[in-house]
């Protein structure tokens, strides 16, 4: 083992010498295959495992949904019991926003930031490989609620002592993705093994202890991603120069760990009241049920911000460049998607003007709702500014972008709708509110987010998704989402509830709901077209050049797929859209000559991060199965504790390591110019 | 050359270390999480003024159950523990790292004694007919400062850690005095929200007759 | 190890700041001092209770200042922290008006 051939730059990891780290264990840096991608500790990596479980997970909530319309494609229909039902819709929002939306712009958040303002990783590496595995273990927590309610089915447990002592069988989370108290909390006194009576089964549980899991992630994740973006940024890149979807980036990081803490103490809380006889939301003791109401929705509103800034992001990335003009009104947008997030902060009991919340917090949160509009409107006008006189390029990632903003702005005109609280009060849990965000979060977000993937897919893997297809998917997406939506809008305002699992005939409801299950489906082969074609695309797509789409900003001048150590040598920034202005403007990017002779600086790999994410995997587990009473599964919980102390304990003895990594000779690299590369500072 | 990836040593876009950045965007999250819970307390101490119904059913008031002696000496020792962490951050930024030892041991000594005396107050309240299960009082009371006691006891933890880990020699330097200053600014923040807990949690159940949260409302007994 | 962190005008600062933290801890045990007094103090409520929180505040911001070093430090981190304490106060008291004890069943505190 020798400590200094470690020191001596590499051309390749591969060439390391074996080295032990501080705690003596042997570095996993040489690794390749499996245990390379369970190691890793490079953003780009864990920004691809992000996506590809994020769009695993789309496919899940998207069955889940598709289930949901079958159900609902005639009146009175049996094709799912109301119990099952009630988990589908259940989980597939849950899915849907915490297991497909936020690591899908997680994973643009990972892959792009350093990318973005010049850096070669983030801020803390290590950290980040712990957010991936733990939101993989809150992910599997949560999912795994459906193998117990399918055992369950199955009749697997029945011979079990703890399964016949069950009251309720529900096992899979059943409340709704705001699991409003008193129906997810307790009623009357706590027995000797200081249990409430509970309202539902364990599958409430799962619900909570994956939300809790799931949180932990993020908010590390946010940590990361607000040290990163503040800290990091090259020479000359400054916060005024930074493109807008590392804006959006910031600004989303900002709110999830601001938001996110509310949730954290609400489900602790009712984690208390359902195990320790707490009586929080207990109505029978004096608790407040709507207290939940408040303290979801202070997580809550915010949340639909986290969903949807990191979309607005893309989109301003994407429009510009396919449109051949700079963004119109950058400093606007940047403050327009600063002031949004400030807002949401003060709006979560527009959620709830039926409690009657009295007259002046009503008027109060409406104005404020209200107000939201306006920095909205203000970035659509930004961006049709943005497309004006532009010579607009109709490629699949703008076609998805231009649809983004006709569809969110229908999913926003039923939103200011909402503010009024009077008209409110005759939408409130109406199929009206399920159109409304789903013109939001799939119109929009959806739609934002595959724009992303189909824009920046040729710089992740260096191949081209194949266009027809992928024209054909965003046709079927657009039209396959109108039909399915549309008439949500209508089904509402002639009454049918939310969360109900049939309805009879004669309501005048049949035609309309027979015609968004049609829209459904299509909109779900339309979504996996588009995945498949990524997918394809990744393994088999077309090579293509490091700059197809004649992009703007810093990733565009990196090899593709993007090398390791990022940028052989740093960049130092002249304006705006650097990398426009590299190729077509008077302000050149110049290089820095940091690495030169003794390479870059590489962070090492390390296990004890997916050591820590299996100890919420197990404390995970073993919360609900302790609930449903499975002997033993207290031991599991402290378990999993232990191992995630020992993971983060082991992480901070086995030091930071690292090693440091050749890079072309300056000048070698096609898109860094020779006579650019003096450091001209 | 500089080594970008590596936090303590690479200059930052904004000069200020990753780690101490990373530790107050932390503190800033976290009075989110205090704030949620002590507004838990106060909004139920504002639905419910009068106290809490015992196990053999007596009206009890939170005034005659606090014992404000036992936690104003545990608000001073915490506030002397904030002190001696500020001077063991102050050795280490002068290498000083017998004195470092020295003040995090009285560190240490002063969390675990804050820690017994909540051990003690709960088991005290407890005996008193308190628990978590009679009342939203108590629901709310123990969760608080038990969550706020779980915050002591991780900060206790880690700076044990730091103690020994100062044997190995490798606590050293800018890295180290760093590092303990990033436990310093945790350990800090503990104590400030003791600090809010102390006042809007102990202290104002003692203003007034029957109490701040009983004002304007009819007294029963 | 040993770079300019230990230059002479930084010990000199570090022993300043050792000063102050002396003198800070001497006021934070005076100002607890008083706190625990003044509740036993026949005076009207609403002034006891302004300086009480006025007293938790002083106490709160002094040891952030020096304690935590934020008056040494970069002015970033002070607005950071400073953003996340002022949008928990704004929510939770929004919070706490928001529930009003007119409208609640009273039975639970007879």
């Amino acid at each position: 083992m020798s400590h200094d051939s470690h020191h001596a730059p590499v051309a390749s990891k591969l060439d390391l010498a074996p080295e032990r780290s501080d705690l003596g264990l042997l570095r996993p840096d040489r690794k390749t295959g499996w245990a390379d991608w369970l190691t890793t500790v490079d953003h780009k990596k864990i920004g691809i495992m992000y996506g590809a479980f994020a769009m695993l997970f789309f496919l899940v909530g998207g069955v889940e949904a598709l289930a949901i319309r079958t159900q609902l494609a005639r009146p009175d229909n049996d094709f799912v019991t109301a119990r099952m039902y009630n988990q589908l819709f259940t989980m597939h929002g849950t899915t849907m926003i915490f297991l497909g939306v936020m690591p899908l712009s997680a994973a643009f958040f990972n892959f792009l930031v350093p990318l973005q303002i010049g850096a070669r990783d983030v801020a803390f590496p290590r950290l980040n490989a712990f957010s991936l595995w733990t939101f993989v273990a809150g992910a599997f927590v949560l999912n795994s609620s459906w193998l117990f309610e399918f055992g369950h089915l199955a009749g697997w447990f029945n011979n079990f002592a703890w399964h016949k002592s069950l009251v309720y069988t529900d096992f899979a989370p059943a409340n709704g993705w705001f699991s409003y108290a008193p129906l997810s909390g307790t009623v009357g006194q706590a027995d000797a093994a200081l249990h409430s009576p509970r309202f539902t089964g364990v599958g409430t549980d799962f619900w909570i202890i994956g939300i809790q899991i799931l949180g932990i992630a993020s908010l590390a994740a946010s940590f990361n991603f607000i040290c990163t973006i503040i800290n990091m940024r090259a020479k000359g890149m400054t916060m005024m120069r930074l493109p807008v979807f590392t804006w959006m980036t910031l600004v989303t990081s900002v709110l999830i760990i601001l938001a996110f803490p509310a949730i954290t103490v609400a489900l602790i809380e009712l984690m208390f009241d359902r195990q320790f006889g707490a009586n929080f939301f207990n109505p029978s003791a004096g608790g407040q049920p709507i207290l939940w109401q408040h303290l979801f929705w202070i997580f809550g509103h915010p949340e639909v911000y986290i969903l949807v800034l990191p979309a607005m992001g893309i989109v301003s990335e994407i429009l510009p460049t396919f449109s051949g003009k700079a963004l119109f009104g950058y400093p606007i947008i940047v403050f327009s998607g600063a002031v949004i997030g400030f807002l949401g902060f003060a709006v979560w009991s527009h959620h709830m003007f039926t409690t009657g919340l009295g007259a002046v917090p009503t008027a109060a949160f409406a104005l404020l709702t209200m107000a939201i509009a306006v920095p909205t409107g203000v970035k659509i006008f930004n961006w049709l500014g943005t497309i004006w006189g532009g010579k607009i390029r109709f490629t699949p990632p703008m076609v998805l972008a231009l649809g983004f903003i006709w569809m969110f702005m229908c999913g926003g005109f039923s939103g200011v709708m909402h503010s009024a609280a009077p008209a409110d009060a005759q939408q409130q849990d109406s199929y009206f509110v399920i159109a409304h965000f789903h013109y939001v979060l799939l119109g929009g977000v959806l739609l934002g987010l595959m724009a992303g993937l189909y824009f920046w897919f040729p710089k992740i893997f260096g191949r081209m998704p194949n266009a027809g297809v992928a024209y054909l998917a965003s046709g079927l997406v657009i039209l396959g989402f109108n039909l399915a939506f549309g008439p949500m809008h209508y089904l509402g305002l002639a009454g049918q509830p939310r969360r109900t699992h049939t309805y009879h005939a004669g309501n005048g409801w049949e035609t309309w709901n027979f015609v968004a299950t049609i829209g459904a489906f299509i909109l779900g082969i339309g979504v996996f077209l588009a995945f498949a074609n990524l997918v394809w695309t990744a393994f088999k797509g077309k090579k293509c050049g490091s700059d197809p789409w004649g992009g703007r900003t810093l990733e565009w001048s990196l090899s593709s797929p993007v090398a390791e150590y990022n940028f052989a040598q740093s960049p130092v920034i002249a304006a705006r859209d650097a990398y426009f202005e590299d190729k077509h403007g008077g302000r050149r990017i110049a290089y820095e000559n940091d690495g030169g002779e003794a390479g870059v600086h590489m962070p090492s790999q390390s296990w004890m991060p997916l050591v820590a994410g299996f100890g919420f995997l197990m404390i995970g587990l073993g919360m609900p199965m302790l609930s449903m009473g499975v002997p033993h599964m207290g031991w599991l919980v402290i378990a999993g504790l232990t191992v995630m102390f020992i993971g983060i304990w082991l992480w901070a003895l086995e030091g930071p390591g690292g090693y440091m990594l050749k890079t072309p000779a300056v000048g070698a690299t096609p898109s860094q110019p020779a006579h650019q590369s003096a450091t001209t500072h | 050359m500089s080594q970008v990836s590596e936090p303590a040593h690479a200059p930052t876009s904004t000069g200020i270390e990753h780690k101490k950045l990373i530790m107050w965007l932390f503190l800033a999250s976290d009075c989110m999480f205090f704030g949620t819970l002590i507004s838990t307390h106060l909004l139920y101490r504002k639905l419910y003024p009068t106290g809490f119904t015992d196990a053999e059913g007596h009206q009890r008031f939170i005034q005659n159950l606090f014992n404000i002696e036992l936690t104003s000496f545990s608000t001073f020792i915490l506030l002397m523990s904030s002190f001696l962490m500020a001077l063991a951050v102050s050795a280490m930024h002068k290498g000083q790292i017998k004195s470092f030892r020295r003040n995090v041991l009285g560190v240490i000594f002063f969390g675990l004694i804050f820690l017994g005396c909540q051990v003690f107050e709960f088991t005290h309240f407890f005996h008193q007919g308190l628990t978590i299960q009679n009342s939203v009082f108590g629901s709310t009371f123990y969760v608080l400062t038990g969550t706020h006691g779980t915050h002591v006891a991780i900060g206790i933890l880690w700076l044990i850690l730091l103690y020994f880990y100062s044997f190995t020699g490798k606590l050293g330097g800018h890295v180290g005095a760093l590092d303990v200053e990033v436990a310093g600014l945790y350990w800090h923040f503990v104590d400030i929200v003791w600090i809010i807990i102390f006042t809007a949690v102990y202290l104002v159940e003692y203003l007034g007759p029957s109490g701040f949260w009983g004002t304007g409302l009819p007294l029963t007994k | 190890m040993s770079d300019a962190a230990h230059s002479p005008s930084f010990l000199q600062e570090e022993i300043r700041r050792y000063h102050h933290f002396i003198t800070l801890a001497l006021w934070l045990a005076a100002i607890t001092g008083v706190e625990i007094v003044l509740i036993f103090l026949p005076v009207p409520m609403a002034i006891i209770l302004t300086v009480l929180c006025l007293l938790s505040a002083i106490k709160f911001f002094a040891v952030i200042m020096w304690f935590m070093h934020l008056i040494y430090d970069h002015r970033l981190l002070f607005w950071l922290f400073v953003t996340g304490l002022a949008l928990a106060f704004a929510t939770f008291t929004a919070l706490l008006s928001l529930f009003a004890v007119e409208r609640v069943d009273t039975k639970w505190f007879s």
